[in-house]
């Protein structure tokens, strides 16, 4: 039969763990909610970006930018792994770092320069623990990425395309899809391919207004674009972001829950041994009274 | 297009790929175009446009609110302005000490090559139009 205050000790101390990760919950739970608002934000963001392409094809403009076309030969590519910086959130770094490791071997295969850039040191340790050291990491994005810090790797990103100093940019990342649905998604932002989804809404509807454009279709689409490559990169980054806390939130519940579990278990065998132990001890008694007679 | 009333003011919505900075009606907006400032009243003509960095200014009644916009696009249709910037700041909130520091950097800023003068040149004048909106709201 088992010691009952060594089973009150472990009880005591599950009792402080589900204490811990139930904070945890609530705190993922806050945050998931202020992350959820910015994501908002910026898709009001992108619904006009993409509306104001619409309407620049609406004007028959020949869509064409350097950013949106193929290159011939791909030799240099980075590949950018959006992870968290920290754990306890479930499957959500191991996941990430599954399909990076997976893309990241079919890039060294396929393209003859790769450089590799992390975000968030779980990722770098993963990396680090596969014998991958990144070329560049960043540890400052946690909840809430800002627009003009991912702007500033965006801007490198973009004056690196231009002078050829790379081909190509895949990017890693959790897909916010909905509240209870997160996916894996790896996604090559450069080139871009298209802005928005052009080719749909361009012959939905000819009767629009006729815009006046300052100073011409041409000037604003070389400005859009770089601007579209921007506002994806950060909707990357907003996305990670989101599911992360979500993940934390449904890992730290399935902890709390199994811990409540626990107790009960405990509870149980602690009150099974107690009982156990007065029982033996009025046999005890009776045993020596008989003796007695 | 919808025939409004004449006496509906025009509504204004400025939004930064982090938050909607402002949605609010006026009765007439300014807006910093790529080369120079442009008024819109009601019943613009439907345009699109290249921002450049500078003030907005929103009046409507006696009342006019100032902002700092840095660069993005503008959409003017059915008495609708969208403006969508990178960066949109109250006028008095502008840090000014900080513009005219980045401002002396690009002037003292030895560059080579036609993209690094770009950068330059767009430098020096996001500073000095933060400087001129910050000194204006003081």
């Amino acid at each position: 039969m088992a010691n009952p205050r060594e089973l009150d000790k472990r009880r005591k101390s599950v009792r402080n763990i589900r204490k811990i990760t139930r904070t945890m919950e609530l705190i993922a739970t806050a945050r998931f909610k202020k992350a959820m608002d910015r994501a908002a934000a910026a898709t009001a963001y992108t619904d006009r970006i993409t509306q104001l392409v619409s309407d620049l094809t609406k004007t028959g403009l020949q869509v064409s930018h350097p950013l949106l076309e193929q290159r011939e030969r791909t030799d240099r590519a980075v590949l950018l792994v959006l992870t968290a910086n920290r754990g306890l959130c479930g499957g959500f770094n191991g996941n990430l770092l599954r399909a990076a490791l997976e893309r990241w071997q079919h890039l060294r295969a396929e393209v003859p320069q790769c450089r590799l850039e992390i975000s968030g040191k779980r990722g770098i340790s993963g990396f680090k623990f596969r014998g991958y050291a990144p070329d560049q990491s960043y540890t400052h994005f946690e909840d809430k990425p800002t627009f003009a810090e991912v702007e500033l790797i965006a801007n490198r990103y973009l004056d690196e395309y231009a002078v050829g100093a790379i081909d190509r940019l895949d990017v890693v990342y959790m897909k916010y899809e909905s509240v209870s649905r997160q996916s894996v998604s790896v996604e090559t932002l450069l080139p871009l391919g298209s802005i928005g989804d052009s080719a749909s809404s361009a012959d939905s509807s000819t009767g629009g207004p006729q815009y006046d454009f300052l100073p011409s279709p041409e000037s604003i689409l070389e400005e859009v674009v770089p601007t579209s490559f921007k506002v994806k990169l950060f909707k990357c980054f907003l996305d990670s972001a989101v599911s992360e806390q979500i993940a934390r939130m449904v890992a730290m519940k399935g902890a709390t829950e199994n811990a409540g579990e626990l107790i009960k278990s405990l509870s149980m065998q602690y009150n099974r041994a107690r009982q156990g132990r007065i029982t033996s001890e009025l046999m005890d008694l009776i045993g020596g009274v008989e003796a007695l007679k | 297009m919808s025939e409004s009333t004449n006496n509906s003011p025009i509504r204004c919505i400025v939004v930064t790929p982090e938050e909607t900075v402002l949605d609010a009606g006026a009765d007439f907006v300014a807006l910093p175009l790529y080369d120079g400032e442009i008024g819109i009243g009601r019943h613009h003509s439907p345009m699109i446009g290249r921002l450049g960095y500078g003030e907005l200014r929103l009046k409507s009644g006696k009342e006019n609110q100032c902002y700092y916009v840095d660069g993005g696009f503008v959409q003017v249709v059915d008495n609708v302005i969208s403006v969508l910037t990178n960066r949109a700041l109250k006028a008095a909130a502008v840090d000014t000490v900080a513009a005219s520091e980045q401002l002396a950097e690009a002037l003292t800023r030895r560059v080579g090559g036609e993209e690094a003068l770009a950068i330059r040149d767009r430098l020096i004048a996001q500073s000095r139009a933060q400087l001129r909106v910050g000194m204006n709201a003081k």
